[in-house]
């Protein structure tokens, strides 16, 4: 029995919106590939290969999924994963981190879209866990010498030498991980995805507005952040679907906590990190966000003091959450969050999500 | 708020047409929510009109043969029972009485519907007399509802175009009766052109009306959404909305109501678009309820294999696939489609929220497929399972094809 509707949308499955993310990353590969020639395109090609075969074996293995591996998503997480590191990280540090990145963060889960934390982000936690003389070293992020394209003033006919230079720096700059040198290409991406409807504006409206009130109310009292890792993770991580809410004043709701625990990282002195720690911990509270903010039924009155209260118990618990992040990593604790995390998602998998693979949610 | 293209250019132009009328004429048995029951005789000979079937209860409805024939009996088609009636096209009918118009009451008015089979035909097949039951309260707002959301559909469109004069009678009828000041006709914004024409007649009649043009999304013309786009008034899903004042009609009930009061008629013909994305020829058909979808198909020279395409009784959204060619026009079909089998590929939800996005109730779907998964009647209720209106947005959007209708069938089933 076939069930209505009996008609959908052109390039509209899942592969298709994969291939969309892909398309809108590639500008940003195309900035590295100016910096760095090769080497960006050589971590690139180990982090897809390790990705692919990761998901081929373990979909395979545990959930008895022998194409999964064509959807896409797995390129998704190894390109998302390169652009948050150094250029000179090791080949096999990057290896390791897709592949973990695709086990414990989407096929334990019961594979795509199932996962609660994304993946990509959580690869680059194991990374920082498990190689961290190397991933927390500072000299991992001086790599001045590798550079091919070094920063030039692009606009040099301006008169204006503040401006010229401002606008060079959004254009191109060889400061921080490999996704973060091109602020414009960022955008660009962001744009091409909200306009094929993949992404919605909701959460990065809100996460920068929250994020830019915030250092505006405050004060900018030397916090050294790089605007081009807020954007790459505002744009193309705090969207990610599996790992957001699903209603839209729940969007809303999360961008403006990650915009707060961002802030609250930064000022809590947390250099690198701060903002995959604030999108990994309201990842954590995403389904509780989209359930908080349901949409009252057509015709129906909502109980907004109910709402309310539950939107400030939420709150409190999102608030705590952050400090009790800021406190770990103060004691340089952080690592051990990683380690619950790998016995959390190997018991559930063992005792619930291998029981629910074929379920569709 | 979903856009789904309409494609309704392909058909909106040609005018009704008629068609031969086939040899077997297959008369769907059931009424609404209830079955009915036989009032002919298997082997007696029927004239047109001739009652044949009925239910009772709360909510009763009437079927009229629409041709002469002979009683063959009752036949399963695609498991729902069918009064089969031999053509012997002499079309030997019944003596028509239109309604008396000098001494008309409201209840008058409904018994007559009743009496003549009038259902709603937009889809649901609601008997319309219930709908006109309003004694005692006040109406201040008749929608008719012109807005066929549905893409490749444009049989109301058509009526609103060619038949205005007799949609208007029966409007200005219905208004004096239920003494309303506010007459909307509701239509959609690619639709503009109609407007003009419309104000022009209503002007004509000295009539007054109001053309509402509504937007042309997805579904706009679902009772409530059109009720809050005319009134700004929201009403819950499962709520009487002539309590609140409102009443609409669909533009096919419209015709079919003017048919039975002004003329007589039962209601025996409607009018479809046949169209689709794998047809080869289109047009809206003047075609009688019964009839054959396989008939219409050969009469508009147009061929389908099942195998690699689907045929739909009604929408594209909402409308019902046949298993059988034999299955026939009802009263709530407003379209033959023939349109390409859909790829499925079923995956994983991931989560992206477009079903809550295009959700005209506001729901959360995704959230049906999980609870009804794992048998939580509750859970079920608590996101609101019982004000789906089965539209079908939700389902058109995913990417990942997760089975969303069948899921949201199955947990109503479990909830009632």
């Amino acid at each position: 029995m076939i069930l209505n509707p009996f008609i959908k949308p052109r390039f509209n499955g899942t592969q298709m919106v994969m291939i969309d993310v892909i398309i809108a990353l590639l500008p940003l590969v195309f900035v590295g590939w100016l910096a760095y020639g090769g080497v960006l395109i050589q971590l690139i090609g180990i982090a897809v290969l390790s990705a692919l075969l990761a998901d081929f074996l373990f979909s395979s293995l545990l959930l008895k999924r022998f194409t999964s591996v064509l959807d896409g998503s797995a390129i998704v997480t190894a390109l998302l994963l390169v652009f948050t590191v150094s250029p000179i990280t090791p080949w096999y540090v990057v290896a390791f981190g897709a592949f973990s990145a695709i086990l414990f963060g989407k096929v334990l889960w019961g594979g795509l879209g199932k996962n609660r934390f994304n993946p990509a982000l959580v690869g680059r936690e194991f990374m920082s866990v498990f190689f961290a003389s190397i991933m927390t070293s500072p000299n991992i992020w001086k790599f001045k010498d590798l550079i091919q394209t070094p920063n030039s003033n692009f606009f040099k006919g301006l008169e204006d030498g503040f401006l010229s230079d401002y606008f060079s720096s959004v254009l191109f700059q060889t400061k921080g991980a490999m996704g973060e040198y091109s602020i414009v290409c960022i955008a660009l991406g962001g744009l091409y995805l909200l306009l094929r409807n993949r992404i919605s504006w909701h959460i990065p409206f809100s996460l920068l507005a929250t994020f830019t009130l915030l250092n505006w109310l405050v004060g900018d009292i030397g916090l050294s952040y790089s605007m081009g890792g807020i954007l790459l993770g505002t744009i193309f991580m705090a969207t990610d679907m599996p790992s957001s809410p699903t209603t839209k004043n729940g969007k809303i709701y999360y961008g403006l906590m990650i915009g707060v625990a961002t802030f609250a990282f930064l000022k809590g002195g947390i250099r690198y990190e701060y903002m995959s720690y604030s999108i990994l911990l309201m990842n954590g509270f995403s389904d509780q966000v989209s359930l908080v903010f349901k949409p009252n039924a057509w015709g129906v009155v909502g109980d907004w003091k109910g709402r309310l209260e539950a939107v400030f118990m939420l709150s409190l618990k999102i608030g705590c959450a952050i400090l009790a992040v800021l406190s770990l990593y103060y004691y340089d604790l952080i690592h051990f969050l990683v380690f619950i995390y790998i016995v959390y998602v190997v018991l559930k998998f063992n005792y619930s999500f291998s029981n629910k693979v074929n379920n569709v949610v | 708020m979903l856009l789904i293209s309409s494609l309704k250019k392909k058909t909106k132009l040609i005018a009704i047409a008629s068609l031969d009328s086939p040899k077997d004429f297959y008369i769907p048995l059931e009424g609404y929510r209830y079955s009915m029951g036989l009032v002919v005789e298997v082997g007696t000979h029927l004239k047109k009109y001739e009652l044949v079937a009925e239910s009772e209860g709360v909510f009763p409805c009437k079927i009229h043969a629409p041709v002469s024939g002979v009683v063959k009996g009752i036949v399963s088609i695609d498991g729902r029972s069918m009064l089969h009636i031999e053509n012997d096209f002499k079309e030997t009918a019944l003596p028509l009485s239109p309604l008396d118009l000098r001494e008309l009451s409201l209840s008058g008015l409904t018994d007559h519907l009743l009496d003549r089979g009038v259902q709603g035909a937009g889809g649901s097949q609601f008997p319309t007399h219930l709908k006109y039951q309003v004694e005692g309260k006040r109406i201040d707002t008749l929608i008719f509802n012109g807005v066929e959301c549905e893409p490749f559909l444009s049989a109301d469109f058509v009526l609103m175009k060619e038949r205005y004069l007799e949609l208007f009678r029966m409007a200005m009828l219905l208004a004096s009766v239920l003494m309303v000041n506010r007459v909307v006709f509701a239509i959609e914004k690619q639709h503009k052109e109609l407007r003009n024409v419309l104000l022009k007649c209503a002007s004509g009649l000295g009539m007054e009306l109001e053309v509402r043009l509504v937007p042309n999304s997805y579904p706009q013309g679902g009772e409530l959404q059109l009720i809050e786009s005319v009134t700004s008034m929201k009403i819950r899903k499962g709520f009487i909305p002539s309590d609140y004042g409102v009443l609409v009609t669909n533009i096919g009930t419209l015709w079919a109501m003017y048919n039975a009061v002004f003329e007589g008629k039962p209601y025996i013909e409607r009018v479809v678009t046949v169209s689709g994305n794998s047809c080869s020829n289109l047009g809206n058909f003047l075609v009688r309820i019964g009839t054959p979808v396989a008939h219409v198909l050969n009469q508009t020279k147009n061929s389908c294999d099942l195998s690699s395409q689907t045929v739909v009784i009604g929408g594209a959204m909402m409308g019902k696939a046949v298993d059988s060619l034999d299955s026939p026009i009802h009263k709530g079909a407003g379209g033959i489609l023939v349109l390409k089998k859909n790829r499925v590929l079923v995956n994983n939800c991931i989560k992206c929220g477009l079903c809550v996005d295009v959700c005209p109730q506001h729901l959360m779907p995704l959230e049906f497929v999980r609870h009804n998964i794992a048998n939580n009647i509750e859970g079920l209720d608590s996101f609101n399972l019982q004000d789906c209106i089965e539209c079908g947005a939700c389902a058109y959007v995913c990417p990942s094809d997760v089975p969303l209708m069948e899921n949201i069938f199955e947990g109503k089933s479990k909830l009632f």
